[in-house]
């Protein structure tokens, strides 16, 4: 039952941060037009008048990819350098808006002007930053031990079965996968609590994070179990709307466009869900938060 | 030219211990040994019962009759040792000379020594400097060598490199015989040999449990006569064991006797004639190969073992029981594979095959032809979309045909076997499944399986180093492969452009006609299509293709028709001047404007190949235009009412060797909905790969 009002206080919260949303959803866009619209226009002088972008009306033809020659080199550095300054940048934008956000979800019926949104995102930042941080590093380090190792020790293994490979990888990635959600639990819980305190302290609220997640191990990683599995099954949906969408109009592009970033702001409203389930969550189990 | 119907062409059942004498029918008279003694009359019995023995044991067992000529047979009986990863064989093999040469020696590939040390001609050209495990060494020793008659032989054998003269290389044995072999005589040879498996498989070798035997017997190099192929005089081609290359060897007949465990299970290139368990946990199976170019063999307790019918060819599929949802894929390839070649190219001859999917741990064994026994490639839970295994299992098969039976010298010219069959391989899968999905297909992705060729070639810097005119281990900065495989096969699917479909596969028909089991060079598949597109579209080509191959097959050129710009000029200043032309003005309503519509074409490399500009107006008329392509450019000029719109050279891009289809055409208005598309899904990608990275 606290799972289930958890997820619809959570819900109601995050469609209450709407105005959140759109931030987060505006940002992205805009970060990423940064690097895909001069992308577009190295594509476009690449192909110059030439008329073999027909055969790309099908789809992807990597024979004419290949043809671009020097310039696909071009275009493949600038979309790799790009990625990890948007990585860099997502992960800034991330630490700053989700202080809005929190703050925005922390009371079931508040809403919230941009102003105030802002002011939050400013005054969690670094705290978020040094959550965002070292739960990130935790990852990387249990991804490597947990995916990576067991990984690179069965390519160099001459098993007799093959089956057996193939199930330690699925059994890690799956290990991994769990693993994460426990430490996404965390993370929120650390930060749901940090926008209750004027004191800002990273160290304190992981504390308390890490407190909360173990002390309602149960109802806690199920809740957000089931999140990470609706949000993995949204993203496979939007890869199989998305993938084999090829409109061959202009009308149908601006459709495509339209539908594709709709996706996106319903992908950031499950997140802002998930934020909100969880704070929904701790204010459920003690409200005073006098763990720490 | 020998005629074979005048000798007595032994068999290797013949070759018994008994009968180990060169036997020639021209060297013995019946009627001239009746009349001497007794003795010579015991001795004639003695021959007669076992001409007798051998017009029963020589009727082909396969064939009703022999395919090739029987220049080369082997019997062997071999036991696999598990304990020490060796095979003990006992070897009896028969080299008749067909030439009209006394030869004076004979000379045998040992091509397991290969695996002796680091510092062999094969570790040398992967340039592995660390020294190799005693597991990973393998090695093939001779025990006993000796003629037919018991001389010794071993005393006048030696290891040489014609190659690269590396002395530490010692896969070519050189045996000089006691006697000249005269034209029509026999060499018989009595070996007893132990061949070491090394257990890093590279095409041969041992992973555990796992086997996979080849390269693993003395075996003879071929005698090649002046004139047969690029000879200028006669001599034996025997070539060393290279990194990059594979075999040469005669069309033989094989008589295989393999011991091994109870529990494994054997795959092998010839049919299978007879099992009996010895009683101590071993079996005993009975093979009989003909007309294939060597023998190899693999025993693993672990196949799973499915056979099916095609037509006359019985089918045997040896599969790790995990990999079970593949056997289906894998009988589909190779029944595509057989249907597509045998209607295109010729009939495949022999009624089994058998093949491999080797398990991971044993996967150096992978993808490999030995004619009627091969290896594909897979691995547990591949997704049906992609055809790798399928293309493996239609490449291997396809070396029946480009090197079995039309058996080039893969080291010498390697295009005509890896080439001509990169090129079938890739028509059977862009045939089966899918003209632009042979390789994957996917929604998201299809690549059909002739684009890989194209972008491998393509895409190499190294694309003009060197010709396909070259031998295997020559090939510089690692364009053996590109060269080999992808080059060849882009360039015949460019002739195939040219000349169309179905003369290329009226060549290959030819070409199968005349080659099979034979030994054809690349000059000889050139005078086949010189022949057959006279035949097809007389001197439309010119007086033959020669100028096609030299510049594809010889030549380091690359080919790039490019458009490389359209004008609409308004003739409305020479209208106003030109009193011939106020004439006409006086005529012209005033809408009715006149261009000079000019379609500029170049030759951006070297290569010159007839292609087809087709230049579309604006008022919808289309123009075909055909072009030598032998100037560097060339400006196709039209004056009236309509302007140009677009200009594609190769319009339906069939001259796959242009290193760049995208200057191939110009437009005026290009179309840019793919490149809209195309970055609206970068900016949804984007978004949600680093949403999937942020906390």
């Amino acid at each position: 039952m606290k799972i289930f009002k958890a997820y619809e206080s959570g819900f109601r919260r995050s469609l209450n941060a709407w105005k959140g949303v759109v931030i987060v959803w505006f940002f992205s866009l805009l970060s990423v037009s940064l690097v895909a619209l001069p992308m577009k226009g190295a594509i476009k002088a690449a192909f110059g008048k030439s008329m073999v972008t027909d055969k790309l009306m099908g789809g992807l033809d990597v024979e004419v990819l290949v043809d671009l020659g020097a310039s696909l080199r071009i275009l493949t550095h600038f979309f790799s350098s790009g990625l990890f300054f948007l990585i860099l940048a997502g992960f800034l934008a991330n630490s700053f808006l989700a202080g809005g956000l929190f703050d925005t979800l922390k009371k079931s019926d508040n809403r919230i002007s941009a102003a105030e949104f802002f002011r939050a995102s400013a005054g969690n930042f670094w705290s978020f930053l040094g959550i965002s941080s070292i739960i990130s590093i935790i990852i990387i380090i249990i991804g490597f031990l947990v995916v990576g190792l067991p990984a690179g020790f069965i390519s160099n293994l001459h098993a007799d079965s093959e089956k057996t490979p193939y199930i330690i990888v699925l059994i890690s990635i799956l290990v991994f996968f769990t693993i994460v959600a426990i430490l996404n639990l965390v993370a929120d819980y650390a930060r749901s609590w940090q926008v209750t305190k004027e004191k800002k302290s990273c160290f304190k609220a992981l504390g308390f994070g890490f407190n909360r997640t173990f002390r309602t191990f149960f109802p806690s990683f199920l809740m957000m179990f089931i999140i990470m599995i609706v949000l993995v099954l949204f993203n496979l949906l939007v890869l199989k709307i998305l993938g084999p969408w090829r409109p061959v109009t202009g009308a149908g592009v601006l459709l495509l466009f339209i539908v594709s970033q709709l996706l996106f702001f319903v992908k950031v409203l499950i997140k802002t869900w998930r934020y909100g389930s969880v704070t929904s969550l701790m204010e459920q189990s003690n409200p005073d938060d006098n763990l720490v | 030219m020998l005629n074979l119907k005048k000798k007595f062409i032994p068999q290797i059942s013949q070759i018994g211990e008994d009968n180990l004498q060169p036997i020639c029918a021209d060297k013995f008279d019946l009627r001239e040994i009746l009349l001497t003694t007794d003795l010579m009359k015991k001795t004639l019995l003695t021959i007669l019962s076992l001409m007798f023995i051998n017009c029963v044991s020589n009727s082909q067992i396969i064939n009703r009759e022999p395919l090739s000529p029987r220049i080369t047979g082997y019997r062997i009986e071999a036991k696999l040792n598990t304990e020490s990863q060796t095979v003990v064989g006992y070897m009896e093999a028969f080299w008749v000379n067909y030439s009209s040469d006394m030869v004076r020696d004979v000379q045998l590939h040992m091509y397991m020594n290969a695996f002796k040390s680091n510092k062999t001609t094969l570790y040398s050209e992967i340039n592995s400097k660390a020294s190799l495990k005693e597991t990973e060494k393998g090695r093939i020793d001779i025990q006993t060598f000796t003629a037919a008659d018991g001389a010794n032989l071993l005393p006048s054998a030696q290891y040489f490199s014609p190659d690269d003269g590396n002395l530490h290389d010692s896969t070519v044995i050189q045996v000089i015989l006691p006697q000249a072999v005269k034209p029509g005589d026999t060499v018989s040879i009595k070996v007893n040999f132990e061949t070491k498996l090394p257990s890093r498989i590279r095409r041969t070798g041992y992973a555990d449990d796992y086997y996979f035997i080849a390269q693993w017997f003395p075996k003879f190099g071929v005698y090649e006569t002046t004139g047969m192929r690029y000879r200028m005089t006669s001599g034996w081609n025997c070539h060393q064991f290279h990194a990059h290359s594979e075999f040469y060897a005669n069309h033989s007949v094989y008589d295989v006797k393999i011991t091994v465990p109870n529990e494994y299970i054997v795959g092998t290139g010839g049919l299978l004639l007879d099992e009996t368990d010895s009683g101590d946990g071993e079996k005993t199976l009975t093979y009989r190969a003909e007309d294939i170019p060597d023998f190899a063999w693999t025993a693993w307790p672990g196949y799973k073992v499915f056979t099916e019918q095609w037509e006359h060819v019985k089918i045997t599929l040896l599969i790790p029981g995990e990999r079970l949802e593949q056997v289906e894929r894998q009988f589909t390839a190779v029944k595509n594979a057989l249907e597509y070649l045998t209607k295109n190219v010729g009939p495949y001859p022999w009624p089994h095959l058998t093949f491999v999917d080797p398990p991971a741990k044993g996967s150096g064994a992978g993808g490999m032809e030995y004619t009627t026994i091969f290896t594909s490639a897979s691995f547990f839970k591949i997704p049906v979309c992609f055809h790798v295994p399928e293309m493996v299992t239609v490449h291997e098969f396809g070396h029946a045909y480009f090197m079995g039976i039309l058996a080039s010298n893969e080291f010498e010219e390697p295009w005509m076997d890896e080439g001509i069959n990169s090129f079938w391989e890739e028509r059977i899968m862009d045939h089966y499944w899918g003209e632009n999905s042979g390789m994957i297909d996917n929604p998201l992705l299809r690549i059909s399986d002739k684009s890989i060729s194209r972008i491998s070639y393509v895409s190499s810097g190294s694309r003009q180093v060197v010709s396909n005119n070259e031998y295997s281990w020559n090939y510089p900065h690692h364009t053996y492969s590109m060269m080999s495989y992808q080059k060849t096969a882009t360039w015949l699917y460019t002739l195939m452009g040219i000349i169309g479909e179905e003369t290329t596969n009226e060549i290959f028909r030819e070409y199968y006609r005349r080659w099979a089991f034979k030994h054809p060079s690349g000059k000889d598949f050139i005078n086949v299509v010189n022949d057959i597109v006279r035949n097809t579209h007389g001197d439309e080509f010119g007086p033959d293709m020669n100028w096609f191959f030299d510049q594809t097959l010889y030549g380091t050129g690359i080919c790039d028709y490019k458009v490389s710009d359209l004008h609409n000029i308004k003739l409305e200043s020479a209208l106003k001047d030109s009193t011939l032309v106020d004439t006409l003005k006086k005529n012209l309503p005033a809408h009715d404007t006149l261009y000079k519509a000019v379609a500029c074409i170049e030759r951006a490399g070297e290569v010159m190949l007839p292609v087809d500009v087709l230049i579309h107006f604006t008022n919808g008329d289309e123009v075909l235009e055909s072009w030598d392509g032998k100037a560097r450019y060339k400006d196709f000029v039209y004056t009236g009412k309509r302007m140009i719109e677009w200009i594609k050279v190769d319009p339906e891009y069939k001259i796959r060797m242009d290193v760049n289809f995208i200057n191939n055409s110009m437009t005026q208005d290009p179309n840019r909905i793919p490149l809209r598309r195309f970055t609206n899904k970068i900016i949804s990608l984007m978004q949600f790969f680093v949403s999937a990275f942020t906390l």
